[in-house]
């Protein structure tokens, strides 16, 4: 259990800090765009499309990172009156789908890499669409791996009593 | 068949045993696919397609923005310029919330920010100046969500992109109906406000130009996002890339409320979360809602309706009362990319602008936001003040009523929503 959470922390460290360094890059970037249009009427033509691409990962990071704030979006109406311990039970439960659909997903989009490379698409001059699209099959294992790690952290709060 | 219904009904379950949104909408995709015979690797396509998007990028930055206000000192800043300005007035302190957290909203994009971060403020106050101790409640209660017609507010960038239609039109559209909504909030607090014999502060040209001075910064803003998109200066991605720019040099630089590098990545990190959170349901739920075009089940779903409603009016109607249940239900983003391609077929063919329905389909969640059991606000409002559910939720009802008042008044006068866009000729 505590190499699983140093293991979490680690992980999620990692991501914040990418998702920062990405972020910064936007925000610098999307106003220099708008300065160099309005005022030299001429934008980069890449900065758009890179732009674009970091909308993705930005909100794959941001989408891991939120697994383990457990800020999806989900409903909590019913669950709201459990105890704790049948909320644990659940929350096992719910992680275990979760993971398992993440996981499809991250199959599905490796499909979809694969057959981007093979067509040869770019996104820019030469630059093969891949390099950027990598972003989507690494954030659908990041959250299967999210949702794996809430799993385990959580099955041991099914077994302890309710604090008085 | 029977295998279908089992899937639907499990995944029922599962969403209301708390799974993520997101989760259940891409199950349901792939279940689609895979019973369609078509590779899942169509969702991922429908994934990347919406995801590049051009205008998507809006709603990272905007987040980042609203996020960096909200941690700031510049709720307190507005606060005390609004009071110096409307104070004065007969229920001025009421006007006061509404305004505050009109523009608070639309910046923040409903999310719950406003109650936490002005609602605190706010309501002390309230109590203080003697308003009547339930108004004031519903007041903060209700004005969580009330900005959310106003640029840039999140809900109305999601609509564009999921309606295809042109976010900066929408702004534009949004203006008078979100001016009735506060407008009608306005004039019943005005009443409470003189009918409770609230003390009225002086108008004082000192605190005005004190209060003026300490938010010389922030004044720009608003005027420069909402007058420039209904200018037609910006596009909403401009102003979503000025707006990061501008917040981040003039609270860490100039204000220095917040730390470039202990405060600012927690913001970003802690706004991307609920980036994430929204653009993980938009990914998925692209690829669900395209197979249901394809599967026809909107013309399907209109075939059936035509059958038993024949009258615009009729059907004006049967929508407000699905889309109440839909905003008690749903949270607002996964009700907007779920249940708006399946409703926006159906609504042109009754003659109903994409604009208008925009106005519709909002007004209707915002409504919902304070609607048992899921009403969202009732909950933040509840933690945040420590009232009991049942008391907080009786505070909002005259405010519930009012609204719903204003939300036929939208409904069935499109002219609200369509006139300005065709006067100013917004593209």
């Amino acid at each position: 259990m505590k190499f699983l959470q140093r293991f979490d922390s680690l992980l999620n460290r990692t991501e914040e800090t990418l998702l920062v360094l990405f972020l910064s890059v936007m925000v610098l970037l999307a106003f220099m765009q708008v300065v160099l249009r309005n005022v030299f009427a001429e934008g980069i033509l890449w900065a758009d499309i890179l732009l674009r691409h970091m909308v993705l990962w930005v909100g794959f990071l941001g989408a891991a990172i939120a697994t383990s704030h457990e800020r999806h979006i989900n409903i909590d109406a019913l669950t709201r009156f459990l105890s704790r311990r049948i909320k644990s039970a659940i929350k096992v439960l719910t992680n275990l789908f979760a993971a398992v659909i993440c996981f499809f997903l991250f199959q599905a989009s490796l499909e979809f890499v694969r057959n981007e490379i093979e067509l040869g698409s770019t996104v820019y001059a030469n630059i093969a669409s891949w390099y950027v699209q990598v972003i989507i099959p690494v954030g659908y294992a990041l959250l299967t791996i999210h949702f794996l790690i809430r799993l385990l952290l959580t099955i041991p709060a099914i077994g302890k009593k309710e604090p008085a | 068949m029977t295998e279908t219904y089992i899937v639907v009904l499990a995944l029922v379950l599962l969403a209301l045993l708390g799974a993520p949104l997101f989760t259940i909408i891409g199950a349901a995709a792939l279940f689609l696919f895979a019973l369609a015979d078509i590779d899942t690797s169509a969702v991922i396509i429908e994934l990347y397609r919406i995801a590049t998007t051009p205008t998507l990028i809006a709603i990272p930055l905007f987040t980042f923005a609203g996020y960096m206000l909200a941690e700031s000192k510049s709720p307190r800043r507005l606060v005390n310029l609004a009071l110096a300005m409307f104070g004065w007035l007969p229920g001025g302190l009421a006007l006061v919330v509404l305004f505050t957290c009109a523009i608070f909203t639309a910046f923040t994009g409903a999310s719950g920010v406003t109650i936490v971060a002005l609602g605190g403020l706010l309501y002390p106050i309230l109590v203080k100046e003697k308003y009547p101790a339930r108004f004031s409640l519903g007041l903060v209660t209700s004005s969580g969500t009330i900005g959310l017609l106003f640029p840039p507010s999140l809900a109305i960038i999601l609509y564009g992109l999921v309606a295809k239609v042109s976010i900066d039109q929408l702004f534009v559209a949004g203006l008078i109906p979100g001016s009735i909504l506060v407008g009608t909030l306005a004039l019943y607090s005005v009443r409470v406000g003189v009918k409770a014999k609230v003390p009225r502060q002086e108008f004082s040209w000192k605190a005005l130009a004190t209060a003026a001075r300490e938010a010389a910064w922030e004044m720009p803003l608003p005027v420069v996002v909402i007058g420039g998109i209904y200018g037609g200066f910006f596009t909403a991605t401009e102003a979503a890339a000025v707006t990061a720019f501008y917040v981040v040099v003039v609270e860490v630089f100039v204000y220095r409320d917040l730390h470039l590098f202990r405060d600012v990545p927690r913001v970003m990190v802690d706004s991307m979360m609920l980036v994430g959170a929204v653009l993980a349901i938009l990914g998925t739920a692209f690829g669900l809602t395209n197979y249901l075009i394809d599967e026809e089940v909107p013309q399907k779903l209109f075939l059936f309706v035509q059958e038993h409603v024949s009258s615009r009016i009729t059907f004006l109607i049967i929508l407000n009362i699905f889309l109440l249940i839909v905003g008690m239900t749903m949270d607002i983003f996964s009700a907007i990319v779920v249940v708006v391609p399946l409703i926006l077929p159906i609504a042109q063919q009754f003659g109903i602008h994409p604009l208008h329905l925009g106005m519709i389909f909002l007004t209707n969640l915002e409504i919902g936001y304070l609607t048992p059991p899921v009403g969202l606000n009732l909950f933040l409002s509840s933690l945040r003040f420590g009232k009991p559910i049942l008391e907080v939720a009786r505070s909002v009802l005259m405010f519930i009523g009012l609204l719903l008042a204003a939300l036929l008044l939208i409904t069935y006068v499109p002219a609200l929503s369509l006139f300005l866009v065709e006067l100013l000729g917004t593209r």
